[in-house]
């Protein structure tokens, strides 16, 4: 039985990493403030992956990128996906070298599906993570939007989506722009936006606050994964009691023994960690 | 000891390194980075991982000498060999990936796609921690109880009919190799450097196998 899988979604600006509440951003501290004020190998542990995301208004600096990313990698035994303005095949191989498992791809997607199809023949279509922004308008109709949220595509979003090239997106990551970073919830919404025929696994994100929404985005048979930025909530022991309480509700985790349980079995075969 | 093998990752441009490396290290063994098939020729051990298309992972190691320099490690010298996702499949006869595509020869079996009728609308990738129900009394799986959860990402197989050694199978929609051990020959098709202390402990198994 395949597990569903709870993420946590860092995002980066420019050597800082950032808390977003509508895709305005706040900045919460540096690397080594992370690494200081949170165990940050700690927090991995409780996660079934780690996002990174350099959502860098200004200018995006790739390699300052991939040496962060390299320092979360270092603690991080769980699969990491990474991205934020990727549009060269170097840029993904770099950060696929520093520590990610997989490549996030946003404007590309609309801006240049032929980038993308090349990504997922380079590097496998299980590589490619298709991040799609969504906005629910006051017309009460729903766009994505490109460009750290700032582009509105015309297009209905079910429309878009069938129109990804074939093949070059493994995984769909939807956020909702309007519950981003309020703590209130998911929008299962986004969900009815997936065109039928595109049946690939994807992850829930934006609104998450505390382990009760992830349960409600878990439960939802077309969810896959639930993803929360959402720093304050979820660290020092939010995210292991929020295991927990997941799993009381039937909602099938995956286990792993303890970093202890696993020091003291190795130590006996003579492998001190 | 783990600590004075010559444990050599194989470096042909395509794999995640850097997570391997970071979990080796972890475990306090000594590793090196290589693509130079005079090292991966010295190696006691060798990693050989892997993200992408099977054609083209192939094609890279035959124009880099790599192939024979793995073949002639494992298969004259008995030295032993972990392939990871990618690399599991790499050592397998062939891949119907892009085309019928050669293997490196190691473990007798075909490497396929997933069906659409097996998958009853599974989504594909398979992507996540799936159950791996866990062979007796094997190197790899030394100290795990009968199942364990591990990471896949992945959207080809290797088929587990009819082959000899230990197999650890998972099910999708339908039975297919996720980790293998025969002799000199291991590999994994879910990745041991992502599942956490489960992946962990495999490795430390392998290294100390």
């Amino acid at each position: 039985m395949l597990k569903k899988r709870i993420i946590f979604t860092l995002l980066y600006d420019n050597g800082s990493f950032m808390l977003s509440r509508n895709f305005r951003l706040q900045k919460v501290g540096t690397i080594d403030w992370l690494q200081k004020n949170y165990d940050f190998s700690h927090i991995a542990f409780y996660i079934d992956e780690l996002i990174v995301l350099d959502v860098s208004r200004v200018e995006r600096d790739i390699e300052r990128f991939s040496d962060a990313l390299k320092i979360l990698a270092k603690g991080c035994f769980a699969p990491i996906a990474a991205g934020g303005g990727i549009r060269t095949l170097s840029d993904a191989r770099q950060l696929l070298r520093s520590g990610a498992d997989k490549v996030v791809v946003n404007s590309a997607l609309f801006d240049d599906p032929p980038f993308v199809t090349t990504l997922a023949q380079e590097f496998g279509q299980q590589c490619v993570v298709g991040a799609i922004d969504i906005k629910q308008d006051v017309d009460r109709a729903y766009h994505v939007y490109t460009n750290n949220g700032s582009c509105q595509r015309n297009e209905p979003v079910t429309k878009l989506l069938e129109q990804l090239p074939e093949k070059s997106v493994g995984e769909f990551y939807l956020n909702s722009i309007n519950q981003d970073g309020t703590g209130q919830g998911y929008d299962l919404g986004l969900l009815d936006l997936i065109p039928y025929q595109l049946n690939l696994p994807t992850i829930l994100a934006g609104g998450a606050g505390h382990s009760q929404h992830l349960i409600n985005g878990l439960l939802d048979e077309r969810v896959d994964a639930v993803a929360t930025a959402h720093l304050y909530n979820f660290v020092g022991d939010g995210l292991k009691k929020a295991r927990e309480s997941i799993r009381l509700q039937d909602v099938d985790l995956a286990n792993w023994a303890s970093f202890s349980e696993l020091k003291s079995d190795l130590s006996m075969k003579g492998i001190p960690i | 000891m783990i600590k004075q093998k010559k444990i050599v990752v194989v470096d042909y441009g395509m794999g995640n390194l850097w997570s391997v490396i970071s979990a080796l290290d972890f475990l306090g063994a000594d590793s090196i980075i290589s693509s130079n098939p005079a090292e991966i020729t010295k190696a006691d051990a060798i990693l050989l991982p892997g993200v992408g298309s099977f054609r083209l992972a192939m094609q890279t190691l035959a124009n880099t000498n790599l192939n024979e320099a793995i073949k002639e490690a494992v298969q004259i010298k008995q030295r032993k060999i972990l392939g990871i996702c990618l690399g599991f499949q790499m050592l397998a006869e062939s891949s119907t990936e892009d085309g019928m595509t050669a293997g490196l020869g190691f473990i007798p079996t075909p490497v396929e796609s997933f069906s659409v009728q097996e998958l009853e609308r599974r989504k594909l990738p398979h992507i996540g921690f799936n159950r791996v129900r866990l062979p007796d009394s094997s190197h790899l799986f030394d100290g795990f109880k009968t199942e364990e959860d591990f990471y896949f990402v992945h959207s080809y197989r290797l088929l587990a009919q009819a082959l000899p050694g230990k197999k650890a199978i998972c099910n999708y929609g339908t039975d297919f190799l996720a980790a293998y051990e025969h002799e000199n020959v291991f590999g994994a098709q879910f990745h041991p450097e992502k599942s956490q202390t489960n992946g962990l402990r495999l490795l430390a198994n392998f290294l100390s196998a």
